[in-house]
């Protein structure tokens, strides 16, 4: 069986009179899953997010979100979307309910009110509803522009940095709300610069001057990783071997004095961005 | 899942700007206090010059006119600039509100608000110019201030679409200001002004409400020339569709 992915991008390009933005980028995101867009600062995760919610013009390329083109018909593709900009743009004077209700006002009139419960138990800010804006702190105000972006019924959730910013907790909070999304049918795009965040998805695309580095599982790209092994010797002395070669060189290494034999796993960071470096 | 008419979400931003306007009291108060100050001010002046009550009572309609509409102007202008460098505008389009509603909702919400202003700084007029209007009268000077400060709400709208920022309102603020002053007839009848002013003046919202008072002052009605009244609304509508047309989505 064949299913048409949530979003389907072909060869778009973003031209600006000075920068390209985004240099022929093509990918395809299953639905009902979580997808990372991974990559350093301005390295079009941005440009992309707004080209997906047709907020952005393309120079070239198509763009197919939920089957529907967002630069022909952005109003109606807007309905079933959730969108988090990377600004915390919310209204200081209002409450935390007030933002989160405006927002959803856009989308639903039944049932409104029950939903902006639920979304600000989700962000866990129930207690805060009725504080302004401009009384809580930073990582209160990610959380109320996440609950501002999924008060409604939605089909895609498009999240621009949705945890930078935000303590390790807090995150882990946020990614556990992402997987339940997830499991509730949504599919899930989140932007990060943080390598660390990649294990959290099932797909990423790495991201670097407008182009895709790489788009694969973390899994597959855990495993691009070398590994070695690592022998250090009780006279101080340390030999590393690729594991490719290990069982040819240990049987003749350990005839020595071996301590111990640790397996290294090259971190993921160093793997993205010597895969970033490749791409120059 | 019903999904919100355009006038269901016309009401919620409207909704939303009022609830904000509310809850910035210190902002609201300075609203009504400053337009009443600058009228007493006149007063005291309009006393020393010795200027008569007649000329005074004039100057008072055409001041409240002219302190409404330019405080409209200001408001809006950057309060829709605020919110484009904000972001919080990118992202009500993104969420789904559309450029009529958005610009319908500061409209209405704003109207709200000038309207209760129009209402506070006419009855202080009222009292300090002796004015001596009947309830008619004054029902027909606040059409026009009221239609005036629509005018000027939708122009502040449009502006804001060639600010990147607050700063770059600044230069508009002369540019109102002082023609509204000189060319729009509340100092100097503009038939006395040579061609190109009386073109200029035609540019100037001020000079249309100037006009239909004009009306009200010699045959004490404002629809005496119902050519001139209909001007301020209609005006006022081709703004409105020119900023509705020019309100942008992205930086």
């Amino acid at each position: 069986m064949v299913t048409t992915p949530a979003i389907s991008v072909d060869a778009l390009l973003k031209r600006y009179p000075r920068v390209t933005a985004l240099d022929g980028i093509s990918l395809d995101i299953p639905t009902g899953c979580i997808y990372g867009l991974v990559g350093p600062n301005g390295a079009g995760k941005s440009t992309l997010i707004k080209c997906l919610v047709g907020a952005l013009r393309p120079t070239g390329g198509s763009i197919r979100v939920l089957s529907i083109d967002p630069t022909e018909d952005r109003w109606r593709l807007r309905r079933r979307i959730g969108y988090m900009p990377q600004e915390i743009a919310l209204y200081d004077d209002l409450t935390v309910r007030q933002n989160v209700r405006f927002f959803g006002s856009a989308h639903m009139r039944h049932g409104l009110d029950d939903a902006v419960d639920r979304v600000l138990a989700f962000v866990a800010l129930t207690d805060r509803a009725d504080a302004a804006i401009h009384t809580l702190s930073g990582g209160m105000r990610q959380r109320v522009s996440l609950a501002a972006a999924l008060v409604h019924p939605l089909d895609v959730a498009i999240l621009d940095e949705p945890t930078s910013g935000v303590d390790p907790e807090l995150r882990r909070a946020f990614w556990d709300g992402f997987r339940r999304l997830r499991d509730g049918g949504a599919t899930v795009i989140v932007s990060t610069h943080q390598m660390s965040e990649v294990v959290e998805c099932d797909r990423v695309a790495i991201l670097d001057h407008g182009r895709i580095v790489v788009e694969e599982t973390p899994a597959d790209l855990i495993a691009r990783g070398a590994r070695r092994v690592r022998i250090r010797r009780r006279d101080g002395t340390v030999e590393e071997v690729p594991v490719g070669d290990y069982r040819q060189e240990l049987p003749g290494i350990l005839g020595v004095d071996v301590e111990a034999i640790e397996l290294v796993q090259e971190p993921l960071e160093d793997v993205v961005l010597r895969l970033i470096g490749g791409s120059r | 899942m019903s999904a919100p008419d355009a006038v269901a979400k016309t009401g919620a931003i409207a909704g939303r700007v009022l609830r904000q306007i509310r809850g910035n009291r210190r902002f609201s108060v300075a609203m009504l206090v400053i337009p009443i100050a600058i009228l007493f001010l006149l007063k005291v002046v309009f006393d020393a010059l010795g200027v008569p009550a007649p000329a005074q009572r004039r100057f008072a309609v055409l001041g409240v006119a002219y302190l409404i509409h330019f405080v409209a102007f200001l408001l809006t202008a950057l309060v829709v600039v605020g919110e484009r460098v904000q972001g919080t505008l990118g992202r009500i389009f993104i969420a789904g509100y559309r450029r009529g509603e958005i610009v319908a909702g500061y409209l209405v919400s704003y109207t709200v608000f000038a309207t209760i202003q129009g209402i506070v700084v006419l009855a202080v007029a009222y009292g300090l110019f002796d004015l001596g209007y009947d309830a008619g009268e004054l029902a027909q000077i606040f059409v026009v201030v009221w239609l005036l400060a629509v005018f000027m709400m939708a122009l502040g709208i449009l502006v804001s679409s060639t600010a990147r920022n607050e700063v770059q309102v600044i230069p508009f603020v002369p540019a109102i200001l002082v023609p509204a002053l000189f060319l729009s007839g509340m100092v100097v009848d503009v038939d006395r002004l040579p061609i190109w002013a009386q073109v200029l003046a035609r540019f100037t919202p001020l000079y249309y409400a100037v006009e239909v008072f004009g009306g009200f002052f010699s045959a004490g009605s404002i629809v005496s020339d119902v050519g001139s009244f209909l001007l301020l609304p209609a005006l006022a509508l081709v703004v409105f569709g020119l900023a509705t047309a020019t309100l942008r989505e992205e930086r």
